[in-house]
């Protein structure tokens, strides 16, 4: 017995070094995979552009779509516009924005400006493409959060159901889409749309 | 040509490091006089050709010769020259080479400073740190080549030395801390040599015991730098981030305090053998984890250099040879050695052993809160991230106890000690505490509750006891004035040591419950008013350094009176080739608060965002930190130390 104890150093280090060679072929900052299977969360919130109309999870129903969170704010995000876009058109890929709204410093005399913000939108959208059905407004980040959105741009493949399929952080380029979000979301979407 | 010549030297130490592991290894085994004789050589000659190594790449940064990728990389022209060289250790290849270099110089100097040991012992030491070295200098050449050219078309400059890493903290700091990472590879290579042959008597730990002492106080050191440094150069007064590259040297640093300490029983008393030697170690082996998760990219950290998975396989094979292998000849070795020294429940070596266990303990938070997340994740359970409050709660709570035990500590006896002769001096300490802690309360904020006020209880405990305890031992002696000459220079470092942590204590606890920060959008002209200082901004100019731009901020600080404080100058530098910002806080410092300043962006209207902090008793961390190392550098001189030990010649396997 004791000369079994002598040993529990050698077996604690052994197992430890188990989980660094994994780890060493795995990327300590991804964590993509924790709302994949779960239904969106639920919110209620209004439209971008038309804040009169509120979007639901279900009113989102009905056809698989890619949820992209984004922001004027974000040069990644306005760079993927264009491609986006090219999806949109090309493939029929439904799109809607999840806009995220940087946290403003009273402080330092920022508030929140609807118009202002609506019309740095359409600018944006008009210099680089506009792939979205319509955008989601998440002034308070609430979404966004549940979502387990780190930064922009992030992007949620859900189905049909309400139910997320894939999430993919950083900005759609047609490499990522080919090899990572294309398959998934025409095995949702029904197929290639014509 | 310089660096041809740098890794033909590197070459060369590989060669020795080889010869080093292999010869006297065997001939201890032989009793080979001969083959042993050659460690000491050996081991001089490895280190200077890895200074060697270290000289061609100093010089290939300090001429700006951009055909060498690493110089190209992480340095400049425009550097001013001392960082040219700061840059040689700013780079993961090059840190690697001084970290070889470091390694090299260890092994010299044991072989430099081992006269008194047994010659067998000596080349089992320096062969064991022979084999260690052949690791490292291996990972320096073929997976991290420092050397490595541009040719045939380099760059005509440099892409410049990380912004953060231009600063005086960091010509010291590196250096330092390798100091301290690497030292702790003697311990190691003493327990090895004394796994090898078996004997663990306490001649072993008193050799063991100044050059661990040594690395401590390096490792000591470097820590605190680091922390000064960071918090003066982040810009938001912040002085440890349980990063996990923080957390990978102060896992030694617990483990060496551990050891040090489970030394003192195994010279004394020759108990406490089969753990002293597993710390022995730990410690090393906590270091060289440290330098795994630094390099390889499994954890996310501020300080990690870029991810290589095949340096991480290199270093990962490397570690399980070196810890699996020490730890398997541990426990084939180990179980057959009985300790035969019998103490009281009620004595110092308990007393010790409690704080190996406190130390391993906060050691075994400190490790699972750096590597749970990687487990977790491992195990397909999703991204966690642990962070300072975890940390904090568990050093809360482990403080208390061992805050307490360690002023109570020191009195105790070896072997056994009555209980009744110590309850009048500890009453006396727990009295003189509270009126230390209440009293410096009252002076300097209103006396409440809170954890300012349990921290200054548990720092005036220890360091009053401290304080009391060598009063009472200089005593002993007869006279104060004879006691004072004849006491151990092992026990005023020992009690130097002592009071350094009670004043980080008191730091860390006032720090953390008075400091007030404010963030103000400030116009020139405007005030802030915090805690009793205001903050007048003056001007604000535009800089013009050598390799970068940006802004500068003048204040005056006076009291709420008016009467003048201070003037603070605050900058905020835009790194041209590199395109960083980088705050320069401005600080007054003085031992019961620090005035902290630092230059944020600058804000429609002519006005700018600025940080002011009031940071209470902030300097005593560090202070602390430095009384911690003094105490060790005293204990280091203590004459025994350097005492031929009289069985040296006799000593066989």
């Amino acid at each position: 017995m004791r000369k079994v104890l002598f040993y529990v150093p050698l077996v604690l280090f052994l197992g430890l070094s188990l989980f660094l060679l994994s780890g060493l072929f795995s990327d300590p900052r991804e964590r993509d995979a924790v709302m994949v299977g779960k239904p969106l969360p639920a919110f209620s919130l209004p439209d971008l552009m038309n804040p009169a109309q509120t979007w639901t999870p279900d009113a989102l129903k009905g056809q698989a779509f890619l949820l992209n969170v984004w922001g004027v704010w974000c040069p990644t995000c306005n760079a993927e516009l264009g491609y986006m876009t090219q999806l949109r058109n090309e493939q029929g890929v439904r799109i809607i924005g999840l806009y995220y709204v940087l946290p403003e410093d009273p402080m330092f005399g920022q508030v929140f400006n609807l118009p202002v913000l609506q019309a740095e939108v359409a600018t944006k959208l008009q210099q680089f493409g506009d792939p979205y059905q319509f955008n989601i407004l998440d002034q308070q980040r609430r979404l966004s959060l549940d979502l387990g959105v780190s930064g922009a741009p992030e992007h949620f493949i859900v189905d049909a159901e309400g139910i997320v399929r894939a999430h993919h952080i950083g900005d759609i380029n047609p490499q990522v889409w080919r090899t990572k979000l294309a398959a998934v979301y025409q095995q949702f979407a029904g197929g290639p749309q014509p | 040509m310089i660096p041809e010549l740098g890794q033909l030297a590197l070459t060369f130490a590989l060669a020795f490091s080889i010869i080093l592991g292999i010869v006297p290894l065997l001939g201890s085994f032989t009793a080979n006089e001969r083959a042993l004789l050659v460690a000491k050589p050996l081991a001089s000659a490895m280190f200077v050709f890895t200074l060697i190594a270290f000289c061609a790449l100093s010089w290939a940064f300090y001429h700006d010769d951009f055909t060498v990728l690493n110089v190209a990389n992480n340095s400049s022209s425009l550097l001013p020259w001392y960082f040219k060289l700061t840059a040689v250790w700013g780079s993961h290849e090059g840190s690697m080479l001084m970290w070889v270099m470091i390694l090299a110089l260890w092994t010299a100097a044991v072989g430099f400073y081992s006269k008194g040991l047994p010659l067998l012992m000596q080349g089992r030491i320096l062969g064991v740190m022979g084999l260690i070295n052949i690791g490292f200098i291996a990972f320096s050449l073929f997976m991290s080549n420092p050397f490595e050219r541009t040719l045939p078309f380099f760059p005509v400059e440099g892409s410049d030395l990380n912004p953060l890493l231009q600063d005086y903290g960091m010509i010291i700091h590196p250096p330092l801390l390798y100091m301290g990472y690497v030292g702790f590879a003697v311990s190691f290579a003493f327990a090895i040599a004394a796994l090898i042959g078996g004997k663990f008597d306490s001649t072993w730990a008193r050799w063991a015991r100044p050059w661990t002492l040594a690395a401590w106080l390096f490792l000591t050191l470097g820590i605190m730098l680091g922390s000064w440094w960071a918090y003066k150069e982040l810009g938001w007064g912040g002085w440890w981030f349980w990063d996990p590259v923080e957390n990978a040297s102060f896992m030694p640093w617990l483990v060496g305090t551990a050891l040090i300490h489970s030394l003192a029983v195994t010279e004394k008393r020759g108990t406490f053998k089969s753990w002293t030697v597993l710390l022995a170690l730990g410690a090393f082996s906590l270091s060289l984890l440290g330098a795994f998760l630094v390099r390889s990219g499994v954890l996310v950290s501020v300080h990690s250099f870029a991810a290589d998975p095949e340096r991480g396989v290199f270093l990962l094979i490397f570690l399980l040879i070196v810890i699996g292998g020490s730890l398997l000849l541990y426990a084939s070795r180990m179980h057959s050695v009985r300790s035969q020294a019998r103490y009281e429940i009620f004595s110092r070596e308990v007393m010790l052993w409690g704080n190996n266990v406190f130390l391993l303990t906060a050691t075994l938070v400190v490790l699972l809160g750096t590597l749970f997340p990687l487990v977790h994740k491992e195990l397909g359970l999703g991204s966690i991230s642990i962070g300072e409050p975890f940390f904090n709660q568990m050093f809360y709570y482990l403080n208390i106890p061992f805050a307490l035990l360690l002023g109570l500590g020191p009195w105790v006896r070896w072997k056994q000690q009555k209980a009744a002769p110590l309850l009048k001096p500890m009453a006396l300490v727990a009295v003189f505490s509270l009126v230390v802690a209440l009293g410096t309360m009252a002076a300097t904020q209103s006396i409440t509750a809170n954890l300012a006020l349990l921290g200054l209880l548990l720092g005036a405990w220890v360091g009053v006891s401290a304080l009391m305890e060598v009063y009472q031992r200089l005593q002993q002696f007869g006279s104060l004035s004879q006691g004072v000459a004849k006491l151990q220079a092992s026990h005023y470092g020992m009690t130097i040591a002592h009071i350094g942590f009670a004043v980080m204590i008191v730091g860390i606890a006032m720090t953390l419950t008075y400091s007030e920060e404010r963030d103000v959008r400030m116009e020139i002209g405007d005030r802030v008013v915090l805690a009793g200082y205001e903050f007048e901004l003056q001007d604000v100019y535009k800089l013009n350094g050598p390799n970068y731009g940006g802004e500068a901020a003048e204040l005056d600080v006076r009291r709420i009176d008016g009467t003048y404080v201070t003037h603070l100058h605050a900058e905020k530098r835009e790194y041209t080739i590199q395109r960083m910002m980088m705050t320069e806080a401005a600080i007054h410092a003085r031992l019961s608060r620090d005035l902290y300043v630092s230059l944020g962006e600058a804000l429609p209207g002519n006005a700018w965002a600025i940080r002011v902090y009031v940071k209470p008793f902030v300097r005593w961390i560090w202070l602390g930190g430095l009384l911690m190392s003094l105490g060790a550098l005293i204990a280091l001189l203590d004459k025994r130390y350097r005492r031929k030990s009289p069985n040296a010649e006799a000593a066989h396997a």
